[in-house]
């Protein structure tokens, strides 16, 4: 087998997580920009243990997984101990594209930008799986105006009728009611309300409820919109961590976005239900009537860039699902734990 | 995950978030406080199974099936013995024959099958190459050796970013200073008129600041400034451009037949053959249709595969 670590040649230190830092590099073979993560191997006792867990999940999903926008897991390759993964290279967030004050976001830029997040969110849940990470950081954006889903250390398979699922996840300020109150068993909706509070954010350019710890986020949630009564999520109180909340009346969505359309706002108070089983899916959304009303989605070459020097843009190639290279039959059939 | 418990007191990680199940040879796990208090002599039997353990060999359990737990265990102790390496083969078909017949007496140990005579072998291996496996234990060294240096490396890689970083906020320190030490000398000997120089030393800073800040045109959240910066961003032209989102249904090739639908699923009596959902399953927002749809997708998907077809 060649010897991969030569064929993406390191360009630019790009930034560095708990878990990997991630460089931009050259595909020497495909001429091509990507972004390599590599999976630190961490202490001695973690290093012991093999493989990094998050990584582990993030390949396992990715290589199954073909869609225009979810990030497209490249490559995979490993030295030794080493492991690293290549992804399609992704010029930006949608974090930076909110907090840069000098792009001014149009309704059309907006739809642009939900159409694309709820068509890789749809392809997901149709195969069963959770993102469970939704926030503006990991959707990740390229030149061309393409937004893709990316960062699936925390994706799952959902619908499992005895497995038990871990409650701790979801950024907090895109958490939903029903993870806050402990459910260890749930669906889609986690990934839907995260949207809800994104599109929130694109039209307030600030996080829409921004709690300080998780009782905190549920008050913020409860105080915006509304307490929950018994007929609006009836299954609540046999939620594990259930806590009565006191009533508040809530604010109208239309009182908080005032600019919004009656079809954005439609949209929006469906992925904000608080019942998780009333809560619009992907697929509803998408098919709503704000997809099908002026003003339409912005095409994605036209949506703005951060940065004001537009380099010549590499003409990236779409991803194409690499092609394992013939190995012949000379495998070894060891079996590393 | 949660719901791991100890089988004897019953107490949950949910309960006690520093709970630490132990597991023994046996491959049944007990949580730390049940072990020290049954174990207090330094040896006993498994609750479970009657199995005589002994104190020091109890593991922190790192998975939560018990089996692959004593699947692992026996494995590290069979490869400690059977450490051969690819190069001490003449062929790629007898190291594979090798590693086919270790795996056969793992599989042996892991599943109770056939264990005397598997140990015997186990025995038996070890005795007529005692020589050998002594000089690859040394061997194996060196590749912990190489493991070492990775984390040096990434270790040292770490520090020489974070030092070129404060070199750096020293630098800008130092500049600062210089900056104000000119303005006060300027102060001092020009003639000009001191709110003169001050506009002009200000400016001269605003450049330095813009220069600096046009720099990266990629880059992610870690760096993003914040705050009002030059407000020189074209106003976008309102525009009838793009079009009409139509939604298609995401249709994917199952190479099987089609599983039926959410309706169907709940219409023709699916559902009595999982479990229902409970209220909190509910809470959740989690249906025992979504399971059983998923089943059903996943027992018919790949059906209609052959090998033709494969690209």
């Amino acid at each position: 087998m060649e010897d991969k670590s030569k064929r993406y040649e390191k360009i630019q230190f790009l930034g560095e997580g708990q878990f990997a830092t991630v460089y931009k590099a050259r595909d020497e073979v495909k001429d091509k920009i990507v972004a390599v993560k590599k999976i630190k191997l961490g202490t001695r006792q973690e290093a012991a243990d093999g493989i990094n867990r998050t990584a582990l999940r993030e390949i396992k999903l990715l290589q199954e997984l073909n869609h225009p926008n979810i990030i497209g897991l490249l490559d995979v390759f490993g030295q030794k101990s080493n492991v690293s993964l290549v992804f399609d290279f992704m010029d930006t967030d949608l974090e930076i594209i909110i907090k840069d004050n000098n792009i001014i976001l149009t309704l059309g830029h907006i739809k642009a930008y939900m159409l694309q997040t709820l068509k890789g969110l749809e392809y997901l849940h149709n195969n069963w799986i959770l993102h469970r990470d939704m926030k503006p950081n990991n959707l990740l954006i390229n030149r061309e105006g393409t937004l893709k889903l990316g960062d699936f250390g925390l994706a799952k398979f959902f619908g499992s009728p005895n497995r038990i699922y871990t409650h701790q996840v979801v950024t907090r300020w895109y958490r939903c009611p029903e993870l806050l109150f402990g459910a260890r068993n749930y669906g889609t909706g986690v990934d839907i309300w995260a949207v809800g509070c994104i599109l929130a954010e694109l039209l307030l350019r600030i996080p829409f409820l921004p709690g300080d710890t998780d009782l905190d986020q549920l008050s913020k949630i409860f105080q915006c919109l509304g307490t929950p009564s018994k007929e609006d999520w009836p299954a609540m109180e046999f939620l594990p961590d259930f806590v009565q909340f006191k009533t508040c009346p809530g604010t109208p969505l239309k009182d908080i976005f005032i600019a919004a359309s009656d079809d954005l706002l439609d949209i929006l108070q469906g992925m904000l239900m608080m019942d998780p089983l009333k809560r619009v899916t992907a697929t509803q959304a998408l098919k709503s009537s704000y997809f099908t009303n002026k003003p339409y989605a912005t095409p994605c070459h036209m949506l703005p860039m951060v940065g004001d020097k537009k380099e010549v843009i590499d003409q990236c190639k779409r991803s194409q699902k690499r092609k394992l290279e013939g190995e012949g039959g000379g495998l070894v059939k060891r079996l590393v734990f | 995950m949660d719901d791991q418990g100890c089988p004897r007191c019953k107490t949950t990680k949910y309960r006690n978030p520093h709970l630490k199940l132990l597991v023994n040879v046996c491959g049944h796990s007990l949580c730390e406080s049940c072990v020290d208090l049954l174990f207090i002599k330094g040896s006993g039997i498994c609750p479970e199974c009657g199995t005589s353990l002994r104190r020091n060999n109890f593991r922190l359990q790192l998975f939560e099936d018990a089996f692959v737990e004593k699947e692992v265990d026996i494995r590290r102790r069979i490869l400690k013995d059977f450490n051969k390496k690819e190069e001490d083969f003449p062929t790629l078909r007898e190291y594979n024959d090798y590693l086919e017949h270790l795996e056969n007496i793992i599989f042996n140990l892991a599943n109770n099958i056939d264990v005397e005579n598997t140990k015997k072998m186990v025995d038996q291996y070890r005795k007529e190459n005692k020589e050998f496996i002594q000089k690859n234990r040394l061997k194996m060294s060196r590749d912990e050796e190489y493991l070492e240096m990775l984390i040096a490396e990434e270790e040292r890689e770490a520090k020489s970013r974070r030092e070129l970083d404060m070199i750096e906020v020293k630098n800008e320190k130092n500049k600062k200073m210089k900056n104000k030490e000119a303005l006060i000398d300027e102060l001092m000997f020009s003639d000009l008129p001191a709110s003169a120089i001050v506009a002009g030393h200000n400016v001269e800073i605003m450049e330095e600041k813009t220069t600096e800040n046009t720099a990266p045109s990629s880059m992610f959240s870690s760096g993003t400034s914040f705050g009002f910066s030059k407000a020189d961003g074209k106003v976008p032209v309102l525009s009838d451009l793009g079009e009409e989102y139509i939604h298609t249904p995401c249709i994917f090739d199952m190479l099987g037949p089609v599983a039926p639908t959410e309706k169907d699923v709940i219409n023709n009596g699916y559902l009595q053959n999982i479990r229902e959902a409970s209220d909190s399953d509910r809470g959740g927002g989690y249906e025992s249709r979504m399971a059983c749809q998923r089943a059903l997708t996943e027992a018919m998907c790949g059906l209609f595969l052959d090998s033709e077809n494969l690209t």
